[in-house]
């Protein structure tokens, strides 16, 4: 087990860099600009007001205010994390045992004394750690970012359920994509797959904004789970929006374990 | 009695509705080379896989060092080196590092041992995976499942793609880790191959087991192929004991010849020849010619 963590963490440090990077530097680049968006946010909230209804409720303009830098990550920063971090995440997942038996290379791995569920194990546990980096690393120079541009003191609870939210979704994605990738090992690319499950998810989360009629779908889609706007107002993730995420990150991890281990490997 | 380090009991395996395997029963035992020959799509790749526990069977089962070859998967694999037929190995690892990384999961140090064997089979240490060539892909394969020294070894096509002198050299490994006492199971379709190693031999075909024979049974039938151009319209008469499958044409003539060689030659050099091929028949034909009737049934 530990062999193949290490090799897998070994092997994958390099795409992490990569997405940790791209987000990080977006995300230092917009928070810089933010003492001057600051500095006329009363203006500029009222001109946003004059935008189309869709767009205001797609980034939260209706809720947030510009003069708070929290508002401002929330809706300048945060859907790069959210939507990003969640490909990062789902990618990740979804190829790291995959791969193996599109290269066939788990032919090599199976002949060697181990346990199907210890392979499992392995993949997980380095997801895990990876998505847990992304977010932490992502925290922590944001955390930074936002003292340097502050203008006021910004509540310290709430910035922390803007990180720990988009991990939790993050995770969500990843056990998903794990566990599409053991039940349909014969999908061509995961990576198009995932991004496709993802912006599906984020046009279903728009979607439920716009009428009340649809708004049950807000339950279907993890965006709506850690929505910035409603973190920031209610100063909590809803503990129903909580129960989903815990469940399907168990359930997926579950079912993951049971199927791979009965199931033929065919190459 | 020697122990039984392989046994299969109506091992079945269906691919949805297609057939895999069908009733395969065998038994191999301690410190035997065992061939299993076959044309392709006969099922030795499925059968292999399914002793290796990567397929689940549908019906029966396999027991290799008296475990059961689903549930103690990984406790028979650590006596257990093997060789893929298409080797599809890390590309991106050098070759050092992927029998490093084969070596932990046996928790030896075997940095010795792998610089050896790279020597003996002239295989680049420090090359990418990527970058080596057919054959040294294969003998790769071939250090890896040697190298924590296994008690069995299961070869699926070990040696296609090998040149001669690799051949050679590969199967005086192999007759040297059998004098240790390691048990051999050699998937082939190129019977002389499987002549040269190998102690008893089960020919598979379609998925089922035709006949688990002993080698010497069927080397002392020497067939060969023969076919003969000759140089005029065959009015003579051409006809020697062991002449079987006969075809004959205008100016030429082919038979299975299972007959004294000498016979052969004698006969040969009365007539006038412009063309001929001697070569080894085909599996298939010695056993359909052999079990022909066990196939038809």
């Amino acid at each position: 087990m530990k062999t193949i963590f290490l090799k897998e963490f070994k092997d994958n440090k390099k795409s992490f860099m990569i997405w940790l990077i791209s987000v990080v530097i977006y995300n230092i680049f917009v928070m810089s600009a933010y003492p001057t968006v600051a500095k006329q946010a009363s203006q500029l909230d009222v001109l946003l007001k004059n935008y189309p209804t869709a767009m205001i409720k797609a980034f939260n303009l209706d809720k947030l205010r510009l003069s708070n830098v929290l508002d401002y990550f929330g809706i300048e920063s945060y859907l790069i994390i959210t939507l990003v971090g969640s490909m990062f995440a789902m990618i990740f997942a979804s190829t790291i045992l995959s791969k193996e038996e599109k290269e066939r290379s788990i032919e090599f791995l199976l002949s060697k004394p181990v346990k199907r569920s210890e392979i499992v194990t392995a993949k997980l546990l380095c997801v895990l750690i990876y998505v847990f980096l992304f977010d932490l690393i992502f925290a922590m120079v944001n955390y930074v970012s936002m003292h340097v541009v502050k203008q006021g003191n910004f509540d310290i609870k709430v910035f922390l359920l803007l990180s720990v939210g988009p991990f939790l979704m993050h995770l969500t994605f990843a056990s998903i994509g794990f566990m599409i990738s053991v039940i349909l090992p014969k999908v061509k690319s995961m990576v198009s797959f995932s991004i496709g499950i993802i912006f599906t998810m984020y046009f279903l989360e728009l979607i439920s904004d716009l009428t009340d009629k649809l708004k049950d779908l807000r339950y279907f889609t993890p965006f709506k789970y850690v929505d910035a706007a409603e973190l920031i107002f209610n100063k909590r993730i809803e503990t129903v929006y909580l129960s989903i995420m815990f469940t399907v990150i168990l359930l997926s991890i579950g079912v993951s374990y049971l199927i791979y281990q009965k199931r033929d490997i065919l190459i | 009695m020697s122990k039984i380090i392989i046994k299969t009991v109506n091992l079945t395996k269906f691919y949805g509705k297609s057939r895999g395997i069908l009733d395969v029963s065998f038994e191999v035992e301690e410190g035997e080379i065992f061939g299993f020959i076959g044309p392709n799509g006969a099922g030795k790749t499925t059968t292999i896989r399914t002793l290796l526990g990567f397929l689940i069977p549908t019906k029966g089962r396999a027991e290799i060092f008296g475990l059961d070859s689903v549930k103690d998967s990984h406790i028979i694999k650590r006596q257990i080196g093997y060789v893929p037929s298409e080797v599809n190995y890390y590309d991106d690892m050098k070759t050092e590092d992927l029998l490093l990384y084969s070596s932990k999961f046996y928790l030896k140090d075997l940095r010795n041992r792998i610089k050896e064997l790279c020597e003996i089979f002239e295989v680049p240490l420090g090359k990418k995976i990527r970058e080596l060539s057919f054959g040294n892909k294969k003998k790769l394969a071939v250090i890896q499942a040697i190298l924590h020294q296994p008690r069995l070894l299961i070869l699926d096509e070990p040696t296609a793609g090998l040149d001669p002198i690799m051949q050679n050299r590969f199967f005086e490994i192999l007759k040297e880790e059998n004098k240790k006492g390691v048990t051999i199971f050699f998937s082939s379709h190129v019977l002389n191959e499987v002549q040269k190693m190998c102690n008893r031999v089960a020919i598979i075909k379609e998925g089922e087991i035709l006949k688990i024979e002993e080698i010497e049974k069927l080397r002392s039938n020497n067939f060969k192929r023969v076919k003969i151009d000759f140089r005029q319209k065959v009015e003579f008469e051409f006809n020697l004991p062991g002449m079987n499958n006969v075809r004959k044409e205008d100016s030429s003539i082919e038979f299975l010849y299972m007959g004294d060689l000498e016979i052969l030659i004698k006969k040969l050099s009365q007539v006038k020849v412009q063309n001929l091929v001697i070569e080894e028949p085909s599996l298939e034909e010695i056993f359909l010619h052999y079990y022909g009737k066990e196939v038809t049934k």
